[in-house]
């Protein structure tokens, strides 16, 4: 019997000299979902969740944390407090062996180096990167990478764990393991998943609801199947897809 | 027992360096050369400055311009402790009354040397670890400037531009030096493979991304940032007592390029690499500083050589292998084992293989 976590966002905006890349922008994520996030490119997803996870500064909204309020957190307490993320374009530590990378995904929440190694194992088992244990980091494949990303943030045993675009540059088998390894996770970990990818394919089949931004405001949430048939999403989608041919 | 191997092991790193230190000490001591000896206790005490060193830097990535400033805290401030009164009124009548008077055992003086330099250091490292990486390399540089010119005029503490002669016998004896070297390659590298150390080493390799894994990066800076300083501080402490007449001028620039030298050329990022760096470095130093003697003599102007070919030397590396000789890795026995496999599967590889049949 383990109970319920929720990450909830309020009112989240960030701004760049002006340009609002995050506007007034609020979310739900309970443990044991998966939530996806999705938008044109330059519409604020990375910005989003750089603030909620403190590594930017935020300049309007609240960020909660299974009743903790860690907007005023420094971005090492938060990840303490339970968010773990991977980055769009991965943030390994390239001169650590791919076990010291996993093993840090633990010991930088304040896990002892002994439980840490245990933990950051079966790990690399789970990801299928056993036999890269003592490789580092920097010299593995840009997909193994991706894998070993994740493994870090999950060696935290995060209450939720941030994906931004994990599937970027995978081929359509890696997404399709990529696919068949988060479907399961929020149930067996006990964890609530919040990823951002642009492969819709994957993002229908993985995600419970989506979330929908455009130019940093939400512009839909709901299921799959309600989103898609939004006409502002079909609006964002088709708008930015016109530009891009114009 | 089982576990007890498999400790050993894991572990090799640190008794292989330690076994490699420790014969060679013991042959230098068997061969009784006076001469050697001497360079050999001196190049020991310049192995704990760079152990000190590699653990901020090699560590954390940063440069660190101020850490001989703590190695000459570290040597006056032992000397100090452990002269006695009626030898430092003698020698240094301008010295403060309070300090004449203090007298303790060499041991305890070095240690105090320790504790002065870390606090100087935990004082000073509480603005200078929030600062960007390159204001703070300014800072720190201007900090060694402030350091060596307090050492260099304070004369009721240093004696000032004059020598400071601490008399008496050699307190730091060849087999001190041995040993304190042997532990500080003990101390840098069960604090890199401590939780501490790993954690700062992810926040040398990706600052964000340590932060994103909950790691206060500036703590950790500022912890390893104090514990080097101590270190330098007692290399310094042995250093005076083996010397036994400093100046301010013995712990600046020169002092620093060689120890950088050491840890830029064998790879600041392992411990084996700024091991095998110092011995390196100090090898050449010797083999130059004779040929350097050898040009003076038929004639030449060659004053200068040695520093010369190492800085060109340290200057290639940092261009062509920015990880120095070692690249990171440690001497392990893993290591060797796969390292003596590699080269039998290339061996293999190079007879004959059957024509590839399949598609
Ligand atoms: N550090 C920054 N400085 C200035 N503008 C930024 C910065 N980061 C992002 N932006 C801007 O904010 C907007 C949102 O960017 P981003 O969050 O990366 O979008 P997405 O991840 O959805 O593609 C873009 O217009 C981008 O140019
Ligand atoms: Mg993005």
């Amino acid at each position: 019997m383990t109970h319920t976590a929720t990450l909830e966002l309020t009112g989240l905006g960030k701004s760049f000299a002006g340009l609002k890349a995050v506007d007034d922008v609020s979310l739900r994520l309970a443990t044991g979902e998966i939530l996806g996030l999705i938008g044109p490119n330059g519409s604020g997803k990375t910005t989003l969740i750089n603030i909620m996870t403190g590594l930017l500064p935020k300049t309007t909204g609240t960020v909660v944390i299974d009743g903790t309020d860690v907007s005023r957190y420094p971005a090492y307490r938060v990840a303490r407090a339970g968010l773990a993320r991977t980055f769009q374009t991965i943030r390994l530590f390239k001169n650590l062996t791919c076990l010291e990378n996993v093993e840090e995904g633990a010991v930088g929440v304040g896990v002892g180096r002994r439980q840490a190694v245990v933990r950051a194992r079966d790990l690399l088992a789970e990801v299928g990167l056993t036999d890269s244990s003592n490789k580092l980091a920097r010299e593995l494949t840009f997909g193994d990478q991706r894998r070993l990303e994740i493994a870090r943030a999950l060696a935290a045993q995060p209450k939720f764990l941030l994906l931004d675009e994990p599937a970027a540059g995978l081929n359509e088998e890696e997404t399709d393991a990529l696919l068949q390894y988060l479907k399961p996770l929020p149930a067996l970990k006990h964890i609530g998943i919040l990823i951002v990818d642009h492969d819709m394919r994957l993002m229908m089949s993985l995600c419970d609801r989506l979330h929908v931004l455009n130019y940093g405001r939400t512009i839909a949430e709901g299921t799959p199947g309600q989103v898609q048939n939004d006409p502002q999403v079909i609006e964002a989608y088709l708008g930015s897809e016109a530009k891009a041919h114009a | 027992m089982k576990r007890f191997t498999d400790w050993l092991l894991r572990r090799s790193t640190v008794w292989l360096l330690l076994a490699i230190f420790l014969i060679g000490s013991f042959v230098i001591w068997w061969l009784n050369i006076p001469l050697i000896e001497d360079m050999f206790t001196v190049g020991a005490i310049t192995l704990i400055m760079v152990m000190g060193f590699q653990m901020f830097m090699g560590n954390s990535g940063i440069l660190s311009w101020s850490f001989v400033g703590y190695v000459g805290i570290g040597a006056f401030v032992s000397a100090i402790c452990s002269m006695q009164p009626q030898l430092k009124s003698m020698q240094i009548p301008v010295m403060y009354d309070v300090l004449v008077k203090i007298h303790m055992p060499f041991p305890v003086a070095l240690v105090v040397g320790a504790v002065v330099a870390a606090l100087i250091a935990a004082v000073i490292a509480w603005p200078l670890m929030r600062l960007s990486d390159a204001v703070g390399a300014i800072t720190q540089f201007a900090l060694l400037i402030v350091i060596n010119v307090l050492l260099a005029q304070w004369q009721e503490v240093t004696n000032g531009p004059r020598t400071f002669t601490l008399g008496g016998t050699r307190l730091t004896t060849f087999w001190v030096a041995v040993l304190v070297a042997a532990a500080s390659i003990v101390v840098a590298y069960f604090f890199k493979e401590s939780s501490w150390g790993l954690r700062l080493r992810a926040s040398r390799d990706d600052r964000y991304a340590a932060t994103a894994t909950g790691v206060n990066v500036i703590a950790m800076r500022y912890v390893a940032y104090v514990i080097s300083a101590a270190i330098g501080a007692i290399a310094g402490g042995l250093y005076s007592h083996y010397i036994l007449s400093i100046t301010a001028a013995s712990f600046y620039m020169s002092q620093l390029f060689q120890i950088m030298s050491m840890v830029v050329i064998g790879g600041s990022m392992s411990v084996s690499g700024a091991f095998f760096g110092t011995v390196l470095v100090t090898l050449a130093d010797q083999g130059l500083r004779q040929f350097e003697f050898f040009l003076t003599q038929q004639g030449a102007n060659a004053y200068g050589i040695t520093e010369i070919v190492l800085a060109i030397l340290m200057i290639l590396f940092l261009i062509l292998r920015p990880g120095g000789i070692a690249g990171g890795r440690e001497l392990s026995l893993a290591g060797l084992a796969g390292r003596g496999r590699k080269r039998k599967q290339k061996r293999e590889q190079e007879e004959p293989l059957e024509p590839d049949t399949t598609d």
